[in-house]
């Protein structure tokens, strides 16, 4: 494994209002060309985790560091690498955005002020859709495409951005059983061609991909518990227990 | 109808036009982000600005626009530092300007001086000068520019502030830059309209362009044409029928919009 990407050392993230810090004492290394999954229950802290990675949420104790670079000072600098496919993103049916302009946007950080898209922009988002399969959507209203094939949109969005981490929020959720595999799949393919340092939150633990090397399983705003993705297959009947035991 | 000049009339007609121009091209960001107070606010801030004029005897006109400007310009930063949503910092600053001008207004001299403040709220498009028409024009030009220059960047945080944020643009800037333009958009209009048409100009075409088009380059150019249109035919009505220019165009652009949401494909199910 390549250098340190993803650091954080004794990080805490306080939502605003809260007392309660919704993750706590969180300490993680992870390195180029790792493929992580981070499991656990509704509200262990996993999408929390993820937006305090690329600098969305402020830390409260702690130090986040991505590419050597400390997110807490120059944010920006580390997000130009790093792709995000949020949880649930779903746009309203009448917002004026069609598939392709979404798509493209994902070059837009990379760009950098005053510089508009190029014609090998236009050529990368292209290609991010037909990697994806949703070149046939190019030209439709982003609002008017399913659930699924939104995600597909934000999915291709992020490999548009050609980043060198990739964070992947519950990116299968609205993915029916054939469309997920094949994304994961693809996702997989794409992080060992191009080094990509990759972190999956899910719930779901069918959703791990098959690359992952290291599966973080998160309660109450802690790592808990660290397992290869193997064993975590192989005993998926006594995880769902364990996460129900944790909640007991 | 009392016959005006031709010259006036021609400098109310394209003072009108550059006016629903530039307001409905604003409009597009003010609707689609939800900040359509923001008329209110501004309206009462130049309220508020002219009452301080006329305390300090300087320019009511001069301290409406200045006062106004200078409310567009920190409500961004205020709502970012205190941590709300813009449309509360709106409410908050609507109510404390019209509280602040009642309070100017109160120690400014004569009768008149109320009446005088007032007026800024209603507006009045024939009082429009050569000198007003080169401003408004400018400021067109101005957000036509900015608009141009930065689209990617404001595309990227229309479409999702959070993504945009997540994928290294700096979006606090652009968001000021679209509350500090709505704002002295509403100020440059103040004159034309009044402050309390100005919101109707500001989101009616926007509206009306937003039920039809799903590509945003298409609703900036849409959106415009529709406010020129429809600020052209409210002053034709007003000239044949002797209505106030102001309700005139809102009653044109409410009629648009109107006619808009029947014809809207994008209400059509399937």
């Amino acid at each position: 494994m390549g250098e340190v990407i993803v650091k954080l050392s004794e990080v805490d993230t306080i939502y605003e209002g809260e007392h309660l810090p919704a993750i706590k004492g969180i300490n993680l290394e992870i390195r180029q060309g790792e493929m992580v999954s981070i499991v656990g229950p509704n509200g262990s802290g996993k999408t929390t985790l993820l937006e305090t990675v690329n600098g969305l949420l402020k830390v409260s104790r702690g130090e986040v560091r991505v590419f050597n670079v400390d997110m807490s000072r120059d944010p920006m600098r580390a997000r130009k690498n790093i792709g995000y496919v949020p949880q649930d993103f779903i746009s309203d049916h009448s917002v004026p955005f069609l598939a392709q302009d979404v798509v493209l946007m994902g070059r837009y950080g990379k760009l950098g002020l005053l510089q508009n898209p190029r014609k090998v922009d236009f050529e990368i988002a292209k290609e991010a859709m037909r990697l994806v399969g949703v070149e046939e959507f190019a030209h439709r209203p982003i609002g008017k495409l399913s659930g699924g094939e939104q995600q597909k949109v934000m999915i291709a969005r992020t490999i548009a951005q050609e980043p060198k981490l990739l964070l992947l929020d519950e990116p299968f959720s609205n993915l029916d059983i054939d469309s997920r595999k094949e994304i994961s799949e693809k996702i997989c393919r794409l992080h060992e061609e191009n080094n990509w340092t990759t972190i999956v939150v899910t719930h779901d633990l069918f959703s791990i991909p098959k690359r992952c090397n290291r599966v973080l399983v998160m309660d109450r705003g802690k790592i808990v518990a660290e397992e290869d993705p193997e064993s975590v297959m192989c005993s998926v009947k006594s995880l769902t227990g364990f996460y129900r035991g944790l909640r007991q | 109808m009392i016959p005006l000049p031709l010259q006036i009339i021609l400098t109310a007609i394209t003072a009108s036009i550059l006016a629903g121009i530039t307001c409905s091209l604003i409009g597009v960001f003010v609707v689609h982000m939800k900040l359509s107070s923001i008329g209110f606010c501004m309206s009462h801030a130049a309220f508020a600005g002219a009452a301080l004029g006329l305390l300090l005897a300087v320019d009511p006109l001069l301290s409406a626009l200045l006062f106004s400007t200078l409310v567009a310009f920190i409500l961004g930063p205020i709502s970012e530092k205190a941590r709300l949503s813009p449309g509360v910092i709106i409410g908050i600053m609507f109510s404390l300007t019209i509280g602040l001008g009642f309070i100017f207004l109160n120690f400014a001299p004569g009768v008149a001086a109320t009446q005088q403040a007032l007026s800024i709220l209603w507006g009045s498009i024939f009082s429009v000068t050569f000198d007003d028409l080169i401003l408004l024009g400018l400021l067109t030009f101005f957000i036509v520019f900015l608009l141009t220059l930065f689209f990617k960047e404001f595309q990227a945080l229309m479409f999702s502030r959070k993504l945009a944020e997540a994928s290294g643009i700096n979006t606090s800037v652009f968001y000021f830059l679209i509350l500090f333009l709505a704002g002295v958009t509403v100020a440059f209009s103040l004159k034309l309209v009044g402050g309390l048409l100005v919101f109707a100009l500001i989101v009616n075409p926007a509206s009306s362009a937003l039920q039809f088009i799903y590509d945003l380059k298409k609703v900036l150019v849409a959106s415009p044409i529709i406010g020129a249109i429809t600020c052209l035919l409210g002053f034709l009505l007003s000239l044949l029928l002797d209505f106030p220019v102001g309700s005139s165009i809102i009653i044109v652009s409410s009629f648009i919009f109107g006619l808009s949401v029947v014809l809207s494909p994008k209400r059509r199910r399937g």
